[in-house]
């Protein structure tokens, strides 16, 4: 009896020490959304909410992609960041897509920031 | 939450693999357990079975390349395999090879070797343990352990249900009887296992309780726990009243079982679908 009261609260404690988990989520990004610069960055940096592979990344201005280099073949990461081009004054959306590393399930979301004349 | 076709599609080709994969595993369960069905009733369910092995295959490839086409929303995504490397890398090779070997084991019983496809059964129906939320939690062995138990006994309920209904068809209403009654005493430890696991699962997944009534992920665990409600009516009507009236020589019943085993396997898919969304749109913290 003491040994299956002894199982029982370790169970218990094993369930209860669970967390909230979900898929990975932009945490935050540099630049963050509707930032408002005033030169061009030199790098885009993503950070999620769990380890997550960036398998989508697109930079359009003025219903045009600039091209941004992905290296589709990296590990997963919490943290991303990428080499921008020089990039000209006006407003930009960043679309990104990711798959997380733990559980495999895909998420999306887009952030915006300009940089003024 | 934003929901596109490919990721609705991806949900549904992960409902009929889940469909498909418990369904098999189910039909050998009942063949392991029910030795005695006649040679037309077996080969009947033989052919069910084919096929179910057959859809999950299929529809387990489907999934993987609807998600990458969910990636880029085109159909080119579906074949590029930068992006079906990333899903299958995340676990759904992992969840899709267990798959594979264990359908491919299932396929034994077809040569009558219920015990080896036994094996293969519960390697199929536990392949959806290898990925997924539970894989998120540390330390996961146990809240796996719990994923286990649940798809095994998921499996035994829900796929008895169309070999049952089969039996049942044949109009024989004392054997009909019987195997119900085995399904039915089994199952009544089995669906209480089943139901313990999930709820600890869901307490390990979710954290608190009020997570239940919170976000997309709360509401839609919301309807599937109404459906396992109206599913265990469902079953306690067939065996504390029409397997008993069957047994006692009421035809009448015998109509009244069919009708109620296929409100079971109906509610038992929408549970499926419902499943599927949970583990395709959302996130516990949703």
């Amino acid at each position: 009896m003491r040994k299956m009261t002894l199982l029982g609260v370790s169970l218990c404690g094993l369930i209860i020490s669970g967390q909230c988990l979900a898929h990975a989520h932009l945490q935050s990004s540099t630049p963050a959304n509707n930032a408002q610069l005033t030169e061009s960055p030199k790098t885009l940096r993503l950070n999620f909410s769990e380890a997550a592979q960036l398998a989508v990344l697109k930079l359009v201005s003025g219903g045009k992609e600039i091209p941004v280099p992905l290296d589709k073949a990296a590990k997963p990461g919490q943290t991303y960041t990428l080499t921008l081009p020089a990039l000209a004054p006006g407003a930009y959306t960043v679309q990104w897509t990711a798959v997380a590393a733990d559980d495999g399930h895909v998420t999306k979301g887009t952030f915006k920031f300009s940089i003024a004349p | 939450m934003e929901l596109s076709g490919w990721e609705a599609a991806a949900a549904l080709a992960k409902a009929i693999t889940y469909a498909a994969t418990l369904g098999a595993a189910g039909a050998i369960f009942f063949l392991n357990y029910n030795e005695a069905l006649q040679a037309a009733q077996r080969r009947r369910i033989h052919r069910g079975l084919a096929l179910l092995l057959i859809a999950a295959g299929l529809a387990s490839a489907a999934k993987v390349l609807l998600l990458a086409g969910s990636m880029s929303d085109d159909f080119a995504g579906m074949f590029d395999s930068s992006f079906i490397g990333m899903i299958l890398r995340a676990g759904e090779g992992r969840a899709a090879g267990i798959r594979l070997v264990g359908l491919i084991v299932c396929s034994t019983v077809l040569f009558s070797k219920r015990r080896v496809a036994a094996v293969g059964a519960l390697l199929a129906a536990g392949s959806f343990a290898a990925v997924g939320h539970v894989h998120a939690l540390e330390p996961n062995g146990l809240a796996t352990l719990f994923l286990l138990l649940h798809l095994w006994c998921g499996a035994f309920w829900l796929g008895a249900l169309w070999p049952l209904l089969q039996v049942a068809r044949d109009g024989d209403g004392a054997q009909t009887a019987a195997v119900a009654a085995r399904f039915g005493n089994i199952a009544m430890y089995l669906v209480a296992a089943l139901i313990a696991a999930g709820a600890l699962l869901l307490y390990r997944v979710l954290g608190s309780v009020s997570e239940i009534w919170n976000g997309a992920y709360g509401r839609m665990l919301s309807l599937k726990l109404l459906l396992v409600v109206a599913l265990l009516s469902a079953a306690a009507l067939n065996k504390l009243r029409l397997t008993p009236r069957l047994a006692a020589g009421d035809a009448a019943a015998g109509v009244c079982l069919r009708r109620s085993i296929r409100t079971e396997m109906i509610l038992g898919s929408m549970i499926l679908l419902a499943t599927a969304a949970l583990t395709t749109f959302a996130g516990p913290s949703d």
